[in-house]
């Protein structure tokens, strides 16, 4: 049915593609046509509004009781992404204050074309992107930290500061050592001890991997949602070890969705002819699960690229960049599901 | 408007009125838990009612929900107030997470089994929950009212329905390109119905 949308303006796909109705080929094709043309832009993100209020029009279902504890109990266990574009300058702009532990600060996503965050392609992506340009201007408040002071578990909590607030952040209170250091290890310990921030999450991206058919906003949108989608699953397990130097891994993964992740603490920056590169390991050999990169600081997550078995291993190699068709060195660390 | 949300932080911290769901969304993007509970009281019902009547079956309308939930704990961060209300962020991800779980899986055509021949043109014979609920159901149903009955039908089949454009050709014997044009004049003339301006 889709092969005569190649034919026809692109700007008629305007209509379906703010009703979620496009295939992802069509979302391809409509959204190079949005990068070229304002107008489309300005029709892209008043059809999505309007498309909103046909949402907001619809019957209010009042959710289970059981769903919001199970979300509020999910939400202690899992990372937030961190903000895109911005830190990676702040970092390069302002380097964080000496006497801060490593990873105090929100890292770096991995933008691809972090120049680019004033041309979002489409309102789709705009509303996912963070406001770099907002940072300046925004007085160094310590308003979020007092926020939940009140908290009952306040004395634990590590704040973390997204880039929106990256220049507050190096007027903010620091925290020890320790405390960065219960915030790195945020998925090993009981959920009622975790920290509000969860962790400052890094989510690297190998450069052969985005530079396919998926743009840089809609990877790390399909991340997120995946790695929701493996926590919220009701068969969600989890594994974890530790790398040969050391550093905290965690594999998280649901049988029934066939969906995996690797969560690793403070994995080293490799040089830039080198990638991170995920398999699954069963009978049948290694097979390629993606490449990642990691900026050394904070947690690292990547979801598997492909499906998992149950009973798969899962490892990481360190491989040239882009990876490789098979591993050519020992994983720095190894699961069993 | 992130500008003016700061503002509302230092100024108004001892402020009593209820936090906006933009505000809240700022707190929850810092990993404020207490801050995501509130958010979701606020919205989970609109989410739920919005997914559910994509996916008709409540056990997966609910899962889809918590999937929906965790994506905006995890993408806090990227929501810029700027560009757009918070629900207006939140319900454009529910609809497409609602949508990918029709298309991505056995859901749909469970779905299309329980929906059967199911009239899928808005329902407005509901006792609204809220005032605001009514007032958004009248203006968008009076909006509705202005389409062509063929603008209607497409649209619906597509926004409520969850169809893709290829399927609701199918559905309605007509060539995908006229269920393009329709599902866009459509959507433009409810845009100028309902006031909608970027």
């Amino acid at each position: 049915m889709n092969k005569d949308t190649s034919t026809g303006h692109p700007e008629e796909l305007g209509g379906a593609y703010a009703l979620n109705a496009l295939s992802q080929d069509d979302i391809a094709l409509y959204e190079q046509y949005l990068d070229q043309s304002e107008q489309a832009r300005i029709e892209a993100e008043e059809l999505s509004d309007t498309a909103v209020a046909l949402g907001l029009a619809t019957i209010p279902v009042q959710p289970s009781a059981a769903l919001k504890a199970s979300l509020m109990d999910l939400i202690k266990t899992t990372p937030q992404l961190a903000p895109l574009g911005g830190p990676a300058q702040a970092a390069h702009q302002a380097p964080q204050p000496t006497d801060a532990p490593a990873p105090v600060t929100p890292l770096t996503l991995v933008p691809a074309n972090p120049a680019t965050p004033d041309a979002p392609r489409s309102r789709r992506e705009a509303r996912t992107e963070s406001s770099t340009t907002a940072t300046p201007t925004e007085p160094a408040t310590p308003g979020p930290i007092e926020a939940s002071a009140g908290e009952p578990d306040a004395g634990l909590l590590a704040e973390r500061r997204p880039a929106s607030t990256g220049t507050g952040a190096q007027a903010a209170p620091l925290r020890s050592g320790a405390e960065a250091r219960a915030q790195a290890r945020w998925f090993q310990r009981p959920a009622r001890l975790l920290v509000a921030a969860s962790a400052a999450v890094a989510l690297f991206v190998g450069g052969t991997v985005i530079g396919g058919a998926l743009n840089d906003n809609q990877f790390v949108e399909q991340q997120a949602a995946s790695l929701a989608q493996i926590n919220a699953a009701p068969d969600s397990q989890r594994a974890s070890t530790t790398t040969g130097d050391g550093q905290e891994a965690t594999l998280v993964w649901s049988n029934t969705l066939g969906i995996s992740a690797v969560l690793v603490d403070e994995l080293p920056a490799l040089p830039s002819d080198q990638d991170y590169q995920l398999w699954y390991i069963n009978g049948d050999g290694p097979l390629s699960a993606g490449t990642f990169d990691s900026t050394g600081e904070g947690t690292v997550w990547r979801v598997l690229d492909g499906t998992m078995h149950a009973g798969d291993a899962v490892g990481v190699t360190v491989e040239p960049n882009g990876g490789s068709d098979a591993p050519t060195t020992d994983p720095i660390v190894a699961f069993q599901s | 408007m992130l500008e003016l949300m700061t503002a509302e932080s230092n100024f108004d911290v001892e402020s009593t009125a209820p936090p906006t769901k933009e505000e809240l969304l700022g707190r929850v993007a810092q990993g404020d838990q207490a801050a995501f509970g509130d958010l979701y009281d606020q919205v989970a019902p609109r989410v739920l009612g919005l997914v559910k009547r994509l996916l008709v079956d409540h056990a997966q309308s609910e899962e889809v929900t918590q999937e929906i939930f965790l994506e905006i704990w995890q993408t806090a961060t990227r929501y810029e107030a700027g560009r757009g209300g918070a629900s207006t962020w939140i319900m454009t991800m529910a609809h497409r997470r609602a949508v990918d779980r029709i298309r991505s899986s056995q859901a749909g055509r469970d779905r299309d089994t329980k929906i059967g021949i199911r009239d899928l043109a808005v329902a407005y014979d509901h006792v609204a929950e809220t005032v605001e609920v009514r007032i958004e159901h009248e203006r968008v149903e009076k909006a509705m009212s202005r389409l062509t009955q063929l603008q209607r039908q497409a649209v619906s089949l597509a926004y409520y329905g969850g169809y893709s454009h290829s399927e609701v050709a199918d559905m309605l014997h007509i060539p995908l390109g006229t269920v393009k044009t329709r599902l866009r004049d459509g959507l433009i003339r409810l845009r100028d119905e309902l006031g909608v301006t970027s």
